[in-house]
């Protein structure tokens, strides 16, 4: 049958199974309109009827996620306490909210978001960002409820939800800005102090009159004044607070470099004796700013780290007291309430269920994708999703003592006590600027008592400190990351920070998580027996009306393994929570599910095996036996292998069984494991091991593994993985190969030898021309050629890490 | 009096480059480059329409600050 796409979505279906309609119009009624579901259709005719048709010619071929119709929840934006955290109320009583717009796939998506919300009656302002799909929108509360902006986004198919605009993320913009607006001042300055040097230079060897001389002179004194006070405050700011703690760093030395070279320039500006160095001075600026700047580029954007986290939860439960329902803030809930769960709910209070049962999803806790099934005074805990069924529950805490929230504060108190590597630069850096300000001095000393003239003396004293301003120094890290992130990029690894690369490239232990890093985290057939009369697309239209991963393991098993099946429509579906569905297709009984749901309809089968096993019974004959169990990702074996044969411990952290841990550990060859790790256990696990000395990368997937990632020194993220995981991890696997950690260790290792090089040849420039400085033998044209030559170099030599192999 | 033209020549040429630093510092500031893609992406959806809309969204700002005024007058007690 032929495939055709959905005029909204243009995602592609069986022509059999799409809302066919005839467009309206007289003058192209032959035209056919197909929709893939009833939310794309609402959505083609509210955009064709509000004018914004011409969304479709900019969408191109661009897939959209299907439009779906979610209607409920939309009073909790109204709630006091939603206002309270997420709005902001401007002076003149206009209301501020920051979104963030899911199922934008392109930049017609951001095009028709802005356009929608423009036209909303009460709208002030609305603007999308297209890089982050952040919205910002400023409305009347008087006009327009939130509620009814949120529902206009949905109702064009995408979804919204709020956002703390988490004062880092404003700073980080903030930063950017200004070191963007420093830099182009320096930059600015120094060529055009550059082009008037070459006239300098020009006269220094060819002779040029004093008047001239003096022209030249003031014009650079002009240009490089806002360059060393503007641009150049960073290094003034930073070099107080050192001095304010007592310690020499970079700064001070780029600060009293500058600075006294600029002084000297005055002197000799004015006594219209000796040369002057201002084309030095903003050079240094210059070039280290650049270094800056390429260090806060690479910092990590955006933290709404927690965000995705507690926004998705409720702010808001039903209870019930004496047999009414209502709405009450999860402040206010006390120990002992009993609180009502719908399905698709998220849990935010702890308890013990009192009536009802039904299967939840607690793999935001334990990494297990697998529900489990739940029935009468067994406890519920916060975090975990009701699937199936409406049941009741008693608080046996309140909000702050609950689970998610003690989650939640866990992860704040393991980012803000990350443990800091030093870097190497750093250190050097410290040492480097102590040794050079000595030798300065005792150069100025030294000059002044054989030579007597105090002038000759600073010119000298002023020349070593230029000539040994560590422009190749400062810029020996920043270049070498930026190309390392570079390359990392392009292979799907993304470091959020240039400095994790040399962390990482420190390791000695990486801890890896079971389900969904080393295995794929879905369950898989491995073994299927089908017996006559089997037809798989009677138990594809079974299996997919269920979302239980098993259905989803068994679904994608047909599709792969069968030609494109028919589409069939099964009557009377009826899911058993945990364990199976019931349906029947022109009067027969489907039946689908695990071991106790075939024995109780009295069906005969082989119910032995260490895997997940899925029946399929036709009028209680059996048709199908598949053996189903979460496998191994693809070459983790050979990476685990190529990783540890690096000198890196590897050791496997999982809130499975012992017994499936051991299993998988034993597959891929590691042989320290820890299991049936809660999330606080796995975070004091890594804590253990950093305690022992050990620097550890940590990599993970899920919502129990967020905070012993944040607690590791590196923290990698698989792509797919959640929200709050891929927040707080420095490296994210955009292709979640187990061969991308390998290629993490190598880039960062390959990096970080680049960093020693360039640092090594930068101490050894200075320590030929430091020398010659003190001499007395360089003049400021020698001193600027130099200066930019080993600069150049430092490049040169960070550029050689594009050239590394992957391959063994 | 050749002295004069060099100082002519660099003052000129440099006043003329400051200005479009100035112009640069601007647009930074306005936040006219926070958005890296906007600049590629925004330029194909720019437009007579475009336009339109953001004269609407500007008289919307001016009706609200009128209505705001209005309102202010209408409240408006004299003290006794």
């Amino acid at each position: 049958m032929a495939k055709i796409a959905c005029t909204h979505c243009n995602l592609e279906f069986d022509e059999s199974v799409m809302i066919i309609e005839e467009e309206g119009d007289k003058e192209k009624s032959n035209k056919k309109l197909f929709f893939c579901c009833k939310g794309c259709q609402g959505v083609y005719h509210l955009l064709n009827s509000e004018g914004l048709g011409t969304f479709y010619d900019k969408l191109g071929d661009t897939k959209l996620q299907p439009a779906s119709q979610i209607s409920e929840d939309l009073e909790k934006f109204d709630l006091e306490g939603f206002r309270n955290k997420y709005i902001k109320v401007h002076d003149d009583g206009l209301y501020e909210i920051n979104l963030i717009i899911e199922g934008i796939h392109c930049s017609a998506c951001v095009w028709l978001n802005e356009k929608v919300l423009h036209k909303t009656d009460g709208v002030i302002e609305a603007s999308i960002n297209y890089t982050n799909n952040k919205a910002k929108v400023v409305w009347d509360p008087e006009e327009v409820k939130l509620s009814k902006i949120i529902e206009t986004i949905r109702s064009i198919g995408y979804n919204a939800y709020p956002y703390d605009p988490s004062l880092q993320e404003e700073r980080a913009v903030k930063t950017r800005k200004d070191y963007y607006s420093r830099i182009l001042v320096a930059v600015f300055g120094t060529m055009n102090i550059m082009w008037i040097a070459i006239a300098h230079y020009a006269g220094y060897f060819t002779g040029m009159q004093q008047s001239f001389k003096d022209i030249l002179n003031v014009a650079e004194f002009i240009l490089a004044t806002p360059v060393l006070f503007y641009s150049g405050w960073v290094f003034f700011r930073g070099a107080y607070y050192g001095f304010k703690n007592r310690i020499v760093n970079m700064d001070t030395l780029v600060a009293s470099g500058a600075l006294s070279a600029y002084i000297y320039s005055i002197y000799a500006m004015i006594t219209q004796r000796g040369e002057v160095y201002f084309d030095s001075v903003v050079m240094i600026i210059t070039f280290i700013l650049v270094g800056k700047y390429l260090e806060v580029l690479s910092k990590k954007h955006a933290v709404d780290t927690l965000d995705s986290l507690m926004g998705s939860t409720p702010t808001e439960v039903t209870t019930l007291k004496e047999g009414i329902k209502s709405l009450v803030s999860i402040e206010n809930i006390q120990i002992g309430d009993i609180i009502e769960l719908k399905p698709g709910e998220k849990v935010v209070i702890d308890g013990t269920l009192t009536s009802g049962q039904g299967s939840f999803d607690e793999s935001s806790l334990t990494g297990e994708n697998e529900p489990l099934y739940k029935q009468n005074s067994d406890a519920i805990l916060s975090g975990s999703i009701c699937l199936d069924s409406v049941i009741h529950y008693k608080a046996s805490k309140d909000v702050s003592g609950s689970l998610l929230t003690s989650i939640v504060t866990l992860l704040e108190e393991s980012i803000t006590k990350k443990p800091h590597i030093e870097q190497l630069a750093n250190t050097i850096s410290g040492y480097f600027s102590n040794i050079i300000l000595l030798i300065a001095l005792l150069t100025l000393a030294g000059w002044y008592f054989w030579n007597g003239s105090f002038e000759t003396a600073l010119i000298v004293a002023i020349s070593v400190i230029v000539i040994a301003c560590p422009c190749a120094l400062g810029l020996a890290t920043p270049m070498a990351t930026l190309v390392g992130i570079s390359i990392a990029a392009k292979r799907g690894i993304l470091f959020k920070e240039a400095t994790f690369l040399e962390t990482m490239a420190k390791s000695n232990l990486l801890a890896l998580d079971k389900t969904g890093t080393i295995t794929e985290g879905k369950p898989s057939v491995v073994k299927a027996e089908l017996f006559e009369g089997f037809d798989p697309s009677l138990l594809l239209a079974l299996v997919d009306t269920s979302n239980h991963p098993i259905s989803k393991g068994i679904s994608s098993y047909l599709t792969e393994e069968n030609d494109p099946l028919k589409h069939l429509t099964l009557e009377n579906i009826k899911s058993i929570e945990a364990k199976g569905i019931k349906a029947s297709y022109e009067g027969k009984n489907l039946l689908g599910g695990n071991v106790d749901l075939l024995k109780n309809e009295g069906v005969e089968i082989d119910a032995n095996s260490e895997n997940s096993l899925f029946f399929f019974a036709m009028d209680n004959k059996l048709l199908a036996r598949f053996e189903l169990t979460d496998t191994i990702r693809e070459g983790a074996k050979e990476a685990i292998e190529q990783i540890q044969a690096l000198g890196i411990n590897v050791v496997m952290l999982t809130g499975d069984h012992e017994q499936s841990a051991q299993k998988v550990a034993k597959e891929v060859g590691i042989k320290e494991v820890h299991a049936k790790l809660l999330p606080q256990d796995k975070s004091a696990l890594v804590n253990e091991f950093q305690s022992n000395g050990e620097v550890v990368v940590m990599v993970g997937d899920g919502i129990n593994d967020a905070i012993a990632l944040a607690q590791s020194n590196i923290a990698i993220a698989m792509g797919q993985g959640a929200d709050v995981a891929i927040n707080v991890s420095d490296v994210v696997l955009l292709d979640e190969k187990p061969q991308s950690i390998l290629e993490a260790y190598k880039i960062s290792k390959r990096t970080f030898r680049a960093v020693k090089e360039n640092l090594g040849f930068s101490l050894l420039y200075n320590v030929i021309a430091v020398p010659l400085a003190v001499a007395g033998f360089v003049n400021p044209l020698i001193a600027a050629l130099s200066m930019s030559l080993s600069s150049l170099i430092v490049v040169g030599n960070s550029m050689r890490i594009k050239f590394l192999n992957f391959k063994n | 009096m050749s002295e004069n033209i060099v100082i002519l020549m660099i003052g000129v040429s440099t006043f003329l480059g400051a200005l479009g630093l100035i112009a640069l510092l601007w647009g930074v500031k306005t936040g006219q480059f926070d958005d890296q893609s906007k600049f590629i992406d925004a330029a194909r959806y720019d437009g007579e329409e475009e336009l339109r809309d953001a004269v609407m969204m500007e008289n919307k700002k001016k009706a609200r600050l009128k209505k705001k005024e209005e309102e202010k007058e209408k409240n408006y007690m004299p003290p006794d």
